[in-house]
């Protein structure tokens, strides 16, 4: 009983993980349509990033996560500009190859800069654990990460509701042709879709940066989870993401635990393909977007 | 011609690490073979890869699932029986195929994204798999590709394991000159045509009777037991095989971006992007060593984004037709101009009587949701009839034809057809109901903007024949028959609405139909052009086809048909010949109002 308890606790944490990294994703898949390969290669700069500031600048990974969401805003923005905006008409295939190039390139030039070493930014005070109630031990990274990611998908959520800008968003995800009808400058409003969901990684880095070191390909590590969950919870649905990472990052503690530790992520992506097969728009997807 | 210039390409592509580069400079010859054998290993994954990512249009990113099974099974049979790689990769490429078509019986119904993500998780999980079962496949700690066996020597041909590097480049240059020329003949074939077709509009294939699902099958298949037999072969030349190595994603990523950077879609594309960045790659890890670890990556990354974003049709693809222009001197067509009237009706050529019923719709009945779009519709086609279905816009008439061709199941009720032996069917699908004889064109036209008009026409007529070469002579034929012969060269995409709509009752008429469905053929047609579409439909009507027309050009209509429908709010609301009609009070009202009903009366 004490174990079950246990892995729940350890399983919504991962889910807090999953989540965080995944909302970008699927923000950008619902408002903008392109499905960004070069996902986890964004977590890996950013868990770069983060590592240099905090060992060159001794910035706390903590306080360093605003400034880095800032600085990735603009980076997922200039990229939409640059890359996608140029292919937003051509085929969904030519889409999947350039940001496909883009994660290769990144992994690669990681590769070179720093080379395949681990490199963990030191704080050990994320990595002790802390009692929950008596039920459960967990790490307290992990808690923080867990209430970041539910602080920043509420953030989200209440920004696409309650302002202009984000109504703006939401008109073009529901109808890119009639939104600039209504005097919204569509490529506008992808740039920005696309920082926010970059800016969202960059956050994500910095908060799991005490967890998880960089490496070049931690990237694929990651954004292959992030896809299960986005499509799971239904693409573009930022509350079926967080549910998705819940339910994937039980799924990764239980699995784990009475199947095979090996044999985890066989049903996961189990999971994702029965999903696709049966309910391609996810739980809490529209029928249609898939 | 240009045969042999791809074969004498293909002679010094072999020449140049076989005997040039050896005589030139012996010592570093090793170095130079081990790149050209990866140049050919990784040109066969690319040009094997094509034919499921760029004919069929299905892009998959999982392909090393059948490389890492070919290089299992090889290994494995090595291994645990003594068996011979060859026989081992003959093995491999059926387990191959059946794999693919578990595969692809989940995944081929996903588009774009969805599926190179779920090839992606069947990568995945294959390789988990691998990793798990450690008894089979030896898990993360690989496979040797062992030497010696007792006292037994495993080397030489039989083993396909070689002290003499050389043997290597020719066991390679032999796979990938065998996955470029499947795939030119399956670009040349039916097959490849078919692809094409399904994955420029799948609708459109579907109406010329191509089984969509089937042929996609095929192409996965047939590119899965190649990418196996790359695969047995590479796992003998790395003399080491793991999981991490043979059902790696990146290497499924790079074969896809070579194809791309190549020209997705063409027969040779997969290897001239393989040549242009491979080597670039190859050598400077060569050089630099490790320090140019990643670099590789980098440069396909950073080449791809570029292709991307300024050639996306590729190398062939984009400097091919520039090349043509250039040196080739094909003229711009004006399509308007080359159009001629369809060829007039021979002399003595006999309207054939109407006969028995050849197809007949019993109760048709088709709800989407709440909204009842047909119901309770019965007519009957008989034999050498032009039968007219007219009606207010949106009163169903399209929903009719997706019914009486099978792109729609009907809620209930049922369509059937008398074949030519005088047997009844009821075919359930698009590619059914061509099966049948039933043939259609899409009010919408949908030509393979693609391909050429020879091209497009050609795809009905394959609908009748295997042969290419006879597809084309019936395709000429046709041209003839709708006045398109001018045009047979020129892209589908540069025509006409007026042209469009014959190639799309030429493609119809290719596959020789006993029922021809024309779904408004003469819209947006002007006076003279409506003419000639008269004309032409009556030409069909006595070659003994017979036509169901969709039209709103009354005065067409009136003079073309033999009987006459009136479908209004999904219902049939009148029948009779055309001069009845005419002055059926219930028709008048539906078209013009009630006011115009009584005035009549």
């Amino acid at each position: 009983m004490d174990i079950l308890l246990q892995l729940i606790a350890n399983g919504a944490l991962l889910g807090g993980v999953f989540a965080l990294i995944s909302i970008g994703l699927t923000l950008i898949f619902g408002i903008v349509r392109v499905v960004n390969f070069a996902h986890g290669e964004f977590l890996m700069v950013g868990l770069y990033a983060t590592w240099i500031m905090a060992s060159q600048l001794g910035l706390h990974p903590y306080v360093a996560a605003l400034p880095l969401a800032v600085v990735f805003f603009f980076l997922g923005a200039l990229m939409q500009r640059a890359i996608i905006q140029p292919l937003m008409n051509a085929d969904p295939h030519i889409q999947i190859f350039a940001t496909v190039g883009i994660g290769t390139a990144l992994a690669n030039g990681a590769l070179m800069l720093f080379s395949a070493d681990l490199r963990s930014v030191d704080l050990p005070w994320a990595r002790q654990a802390t009692d929950l109630w008596g039920i459960a031990s967990v790490s307290r990274g992990n808690l923080v990460a867990f209430f970041v990611s539910f602080a920043a998908t509420g953030a989200l959520i209440a920004f696409l509701n309650r302002t202009h800008l984000g109504r703006a968003i939401r008109a073009v995800a529901q109808n890119r042709y009639a939104a600039p009808l209504m005097g919204i400058d569509v490529n506008r409003i992808y740039a920005i879709t696309f920082g926010i969901g970059t800016g969202c990684v960059g956050l994500a880095a910095a908060v799991l940066a005490p967890l998880y070191p960089a490496f070049p390909t931690v990237g694929s590590f990651f954004v292959l989870t992030a896809f299960v969950v986005v499509v799971l919870g239904g693409m573009g649905s930022l509350e079926g993401a967080v549910i998705g990472a819940l339910i994937i990052g039980l799924v990764e503690s239980l699995a784990g635990y009475y199947i095979a530790p090996d044999l985890k992520e066989v049903v996961y992506f189990a999971i994702f393909l029965g999903i696709l097969i049966v309910r391609p728009a996810g739980l809490f997807g529209v029928r249609g977007n898939e | 011609m240009r045969v042999a210039l791809a074969l004498g390409g293909l002679a010094a592509l072999f020449a140049l690490p076989f005997w040039l580069i050896p005589a030139i400079d012996p010592e570093g010859s090793g170095f130079w073979q081990h790149i050209f054998v990866t140049i050919f290993v990784f040109a066969a994954m690319a040009c094997a890869w094509n034919i499921l990512g760029g004919f069929a249009g299905q892009l998959s990113l999982g392909q090393t699932i059948f490389y890492g099974i070919g290089g299992y099974a090889g290994a494995m049979l090595n291994q645990h029986f003594g068996l011979i790689p060859w026989f081992g990769g003959i093995v491999g490429a059926a387990v191959a195929v059946a794999v693919a078509v578990f595969i692809a019986w989940p995944c081929l119904r996903l588009r774009g994204p969805f599926f190179a993500l779920s090839t992606i998780a069947f990568l995945e999980v294959i390789r988990l798999l691998a990793i798990h079962f450690k008894d089979f496949t030896g898990g993360s700690a690989g496979l040797p590709v062992p030497m010696f066996v007792g006292t037994e020597m495993r080397i030489g041909w039989a083993w396909m394991l070689f002290r003499e590097k050389e043997n290597y480049l020719i066991i390679a240059f032999g796979l990938m000159a065998l996955a470029l020329a499947v795939s030119w003949l399956v670009r040349n074939s039916r097959l490849g045509f078919y692809l094409v077709a399904v994955r420029e509009r799948e609708d459109a294939a579907r109406a010329v009777g191509v089984n969509a699902t089937g042929v996609k099958l095929a192409a996965f298949a047939i590119s899965a037991a190649l990418t196996s037999l790359v695969g047995t072969f590479h796992g003998i030349y790395l003399n080491f095989i793991d999981p991490e190595t043979m059902f790696s994603l990146p290497t499924a990523i790079q074969v896809a971006m070579f194809a791309l950077i190549g020209g997705l879609g063409t027969v040779t594309g997969p290897i001239w992007g393989t040549l242009l960045v491979v080597p670039i790659a190859e050598a400077a890890r060569g050089w630099l060593g490790a320090a140019a670890n990643g670099l590789h990556g980098l440069v396909y990354g950073l080449v791809l984004v570029g292709v991307v974003l300024t050639m996306p049709k590729g190398l062939v693809g984009s400097i091919g037709p520039w090349l043509k222009r250039r040196f080739g001197g094909v003229a711009e067509v004006d399509s308007a101009a080359r159009i001629q009237p369809p060829a007039p009706a021979a002399p003595g050529e006999e309207r054939p009587p109407v006969g028995e019923p050849l197809l007949e719709a019993r109760n048709l009945v088709k709800k989407f949701g709440g909204l009842v779009a047909t119901s309770d519709v019965s007519i009957t086609l008989r034999e050498g009839e032009v039968l007219g279905v007219i009606g207010p816009n949106g009163a169903g008439k399209t929903t009719l034809f997706n019914l009486l061709s099978g792109f729609l199941p009907p809620s209930s009720g049922g369509v059937r057809v008398r074949l030519a032996d005088g047997a009844w069917v009821s075919p359930n699908s698009p590619h059914g109901f061509a099966a049948a004889g039933v043939a259609r064109t899409f009010q919408i036209v949908q030509p393979f903007t693609g391909l050429s008009v020879r091209e497009n026409i050609m795809l009905g007529a394959f609908h009748g024949t295997r042969s290419a070469v006879e597809a084309r002579r019936i395709a000429e034929e046709v041209a003839a028959t709708v006045g398109l012969t001018g045009l047979l060269d020129a892209e589908a995409r540069s025509l006409t609405v007026g042209g469009a709509k014959r190639l799309e009752v030429a493609r119809a008429l290719a596959m020789k139909p006993r029922v021809l469905l024309l779904d408004e053929v003469m819209a947006g047609l002007n006076p003279a052009d409506v003419q000639q579409a008269v004309e032409l439909i009556k030409r069909v009507r006595d070659s003994g086809v017979s036509v169901i027309a969709i039209e709103h050009v009354m005065a067409a209509v009136m003079a073309l048909s033999d009987h006459i429908v009136v479908i209004n709010s999904g219902r049939l609301i009148a029948e009779g010949p055309p001069s009845e009609i005419a002055r059926n009070p219930a028709v008048i009202e539906a078209y013009l109002g009630e006011e115009y009903a009584h005035a009549a009366a």
